[in-house]
């Protein structure tokens, strides 16, 4: 019996060994790329992303990669990037960090560089990962989908270069905006409790504002039932001002519960989760929404008048097979267009090192559809720094306040909030950038 | 017995060897691949152990590994202990959450004994963000240091986790796989297959149930710990619902009684997702059908083993030896 056990724990072992190698042997040879260059060839450019396409933060930032893929399709139709055609491989991580970081490694030999990689947690696991080695690599991650102000700081992350304006200088402009417009009032606040919302609760330290009722939750814990709670804190307190600084689904199940609950507050919403299109999607009644307050840094995506919205919704329309023209799309395309800069500023002779530095020289040069500058420099990996408030329509189309974009600008450190020109480059011909 | 434990380690040396040769060859990322897959080995591990051989449902062996990959990185941070140590630490630590809920289990059963368990993956990572020492959603490092320089200066550190978690999972496997074997082993297959009889026979069956839970819930603090550390990061996120699931489809998959279907069942896991974007690419698909393929593909797998092999594909069969009755 012994025997027969040992000769059976032998096939056992040596069948063991034989699925893993079949099964390694068998998956897809890595692309990779033995020249000095990863994602690089004479007639294409490779970028990742990792972003979450499933999950709890799918609903509408899964439509950010298709937007890119768009956007880099109507460039690579018009003669790509120096006859290079630019390819983005597309990875799921459900907003997990393991997963961010499997997908991340997956891609390091095989891409030129992250591009728009989405959420705080996941963009830290990538960084510290050794597996993935993103600065010891010199892999650059290029206009990550996170307000965190952290990954501004050059010496802790030398290769990555943040484009929104930060947590800590949204919620001080919101704070200087809350103190124009609602002193006296009774004030809420919901946050999300991990960095997104540190940032948040320093910027608003930093403004002056102190709310009645401050409610925190965890990432991932968002759902309806979660919001009635949080609506029945804010009921408890009465809270007349109530300002939103979480993802869209918590946005979705704030606003939600307060309209089965009849809560009726002056809702202020973070631009991180205040895309109406996707907050309809959620359940959230147009009634609710409108009235809202919401902050952008980009035009509104209904203002066809703003010539990057109409190309924009143009190449939209053409190239991304009926997908709704939202604040998702907005963001992603306008990152796009950003990269294509960066790719061009870089030069022909494209490398990791050189796209770096093109971004650091001329980044502040780029034109983009916000209206806030770009402060990036060979000192600086801050990108935007301003943002300007309007109310949704019963479309749900954010329009500005007296009807004229009015930005404010600040810094995240101490500095004032200050109401800024808007001072936007043009936008090259149809939207193709010719720079160099 | 005797001679058989001998020709077992010679195995093991052996597949070793062969982990060893692939870890040289294979790129960087399968090898990165290979590391996850160990990891999964031992935590389906624990769940083979712990429902297959003792007939106890857990939905909530995240949460284990949660509590084993923080025990681990705050010895580290706080103590300042090696890298063995704390990985011992954390094995330590799961097995002492492990007598807590063992102690619930003993009194529970069937879906209440699920119920408790889900609640537990749901709650215990989020904590995290309850308490500033735990770094909340930002997580804390965990830095094990870089290889040994004896190893040579291009030994890479994708290849140095792969060796530490192959290795854990090759020394989990020969314990798990003796302890199945022993006095202990059978207690808890009798337990599972007739209680009342175990009873009569003599088998202390709450006791029986507890120990299970203790070996079970250190085993999966060791996989959490190694999860830890091949991120370099612990954050509540890396611990959700979606894992304890996999683990427990990962087990279901090959054979929920038979511990080396560990190791198909962790190959499976990992090898989908490539799979997916593999059949996406070819069908020329839209990122929404390469995100959404692992979860069809697994559910997939999962009906199909339930239909046509419940106590495990046939390779799992192949494979297995001992009494798979269920």
């Amino acid at each position: 019996m012994f025997a027969k056990r040992s000769s059976k724990f032998a096939v056992l072992a040596t069948a063991s060994v034989a699925v893993a190698a079949l099964t390694l042997g068998a998956l897809p040879a890595q692309a990779f790329n033995p020249r000095s260059e990863a994602g690089v060839t004479a007639t294409t450019i490779k970028l990742g992303i990792t972003t979450p396409l499933t999950g709890s933060a799918a609903p509408g930032y899964s439509k950010v990669p298709a937007a890119m893929q768009a956007y880099f399709n109507y460039v690579n139709d018009n003669g790509g990037v120096y006859g290079r055609k630019i390819q983005l491989t597309v990875k799921d991580d459900g907003y997990i960090p393991t997963t961010a970081v499997a997908n991340a490694k997956s891609m390091s030999n095989g891409v030129l560089a992250y591009v728009a990689n989405l959420g705080t947690a996941n963009n830290n696991a990538i960084a510290k990962s050794p597996v993935v080695g993103l600065a010891a690599n010199r892999i650059p991650s290029i206009f990550i989908n996170t307000g965190y102000s952290g990954f501004a700081d050059r010496t802790k992350f030398p290769t990555m270069y943040p484009i929104f304006p930060s947590y800590i200088m949204e919620a001080k402009i919101m704070g200087q905006y809350i103190k124009e417009n609602f002193a006296g009032k009774k004030l809420g606040l919901i946050y999300q409790d991990d960095d997104f919302g540190s940032d948040a609760l320093a910027g608003f330290k930093t403004a002056g504002v102190k709310f009645d009722v401050a409610i925190p939750y965890a990432s991932g814990s968002q759902s309806a039932a979660a919001g009635a709670g949080w609506v029945g804190k804010l009921k408890a307190a009465g809270a007349e001002v109530v300002v939103m600084f979480g993802v869209t689904s918590a946005t979705g199940a704030a606003l939600g519960a307060s309209a089965v609950l009849g809560y009726k507050a002056q809702w202020i919403l973070g631009s991180v989760g205040g895309d109406a299109t996707t907050l309809k999607a959620l359940g959230v009644p147009a009634a609710v929404l409108t009235g809202s307050i919401g902050a952008s840094f980009l035009p509104g995506t209904t203002d066809t008048k703003d010539e990057y919205i109409k190309q924009f919704q143009d190449v939209n329309a053409k190239y991304n097979a009926g997908a709704s023209f939202d604040n998702n799309v907005l963001v992603a395309m306008n990152s796009a267009m950003l990269t294509v800069e960066a790719l061009r500023a870089a030069g022909k002779n494209l490398t990791r090192d050189s796209l770096m530095a093109a971004i650091e020289k001329k980044g502040a040069t780029f034109a983009s559809a916000a209206f806030s500058p770009i402060l990036y420099s060979p000192t600086s990996h801050v990108g935007y720094s301003g943002y300007w408030f309007g109310k949704y329509d019963p479309s749900g189309a954010m329009l500005p306040d007296g009807g004229t974009y009015s930005l404010y600008t600040t810094d995240s450190g101490a500095g004032a909030v200050v109401k800024a020109t808007i001072k936007r480059p043009a936008m090259p011909a149809k939207g193709l950038p010719n720079n160099s | 017995m005797l001679k058989s434990k001998p020709i077992r380690f010679l195995l093991l040396i052996l597949v070793a060897g062969v982990l060893f040769l692939l870890g040289n060859v294979l790129p960087d990322y399968r090898v990165y691949e290979g590391a996850t897959a160990s990891i999964y080995v031992i935590a389906i591990a624990s769940i083979i152990l712990l429902t297959g051989y003792s007939g106890q449902i857990s939905l909530g062996h995240g949460a284990l590994m949660a509590i084993g990959g923080y025990a681990a990185v705050l010895s580290r941070k706080y103590w300042h202990t090696s890298g063995v140590i704390s990985l011992i630490i954390a094995v330590l630590a799961a097995a002492l959450f492990g007598v807590i809920l063992g102690y619930a289990a003993a009194r529970l059963r069937g879906p209440y004994l699920a119920g408790t368990t889900l609640a537990l993956a749901v709650g215990l990572p989020s904590l995290a963000n309850q308490f500033h020492f735990l770094g909340g959603e930002q997580g804390l490092n965990f830095d094990i240091g870089a290889p040994p320089k004896f190893l040579g200066s291009n030994f890479s550190t994708t290849k140095w986790y792969f060796w530490i978690c192959s290795i854990a999972a090759l020394i989990i496997f020969w314990l798990v796989q003796n302890l199945l074997h022993s006095r202990y082993g059978r207690q808890w297959k009798a337990m599972r297959s007739a209680p009342v009889s175990a009873a009569l026979a003599g088998i202390n069956i709450a006791r029986s149930k507890v120990l299970a839970f203790i070996i079970s819930s250190g085993v999966a603090g060791l996989a959490g710990a190694l999860l830890v550390m091949t991120l370099n990061l612990v954050t509540p996120s890396e611990f959700p619902l979606s894992l304890s699931f996999a683990i427990v489809t990962g087990a279901v998959l090959a054979g929920i009684a038979r511990l080396p279907g560990a190791v198909v069942g962790a190959l499976i896991i990992v090898a989908i997702p490539d799979l997916a974007d593999q059949i996406a690419t070819k069908i020329g698909g839209a990122e929404r059908i390469s995100a959404n393929l692992p979860g069809f593909i697994t559910s997939l797998l999962l009906i199909l083993t339930i239909l046509f092999a419940p106590n495990g594909a046939k390779i799992g069969k192949l494979v297995s030896h001992g009494s798979t009755r269920t």
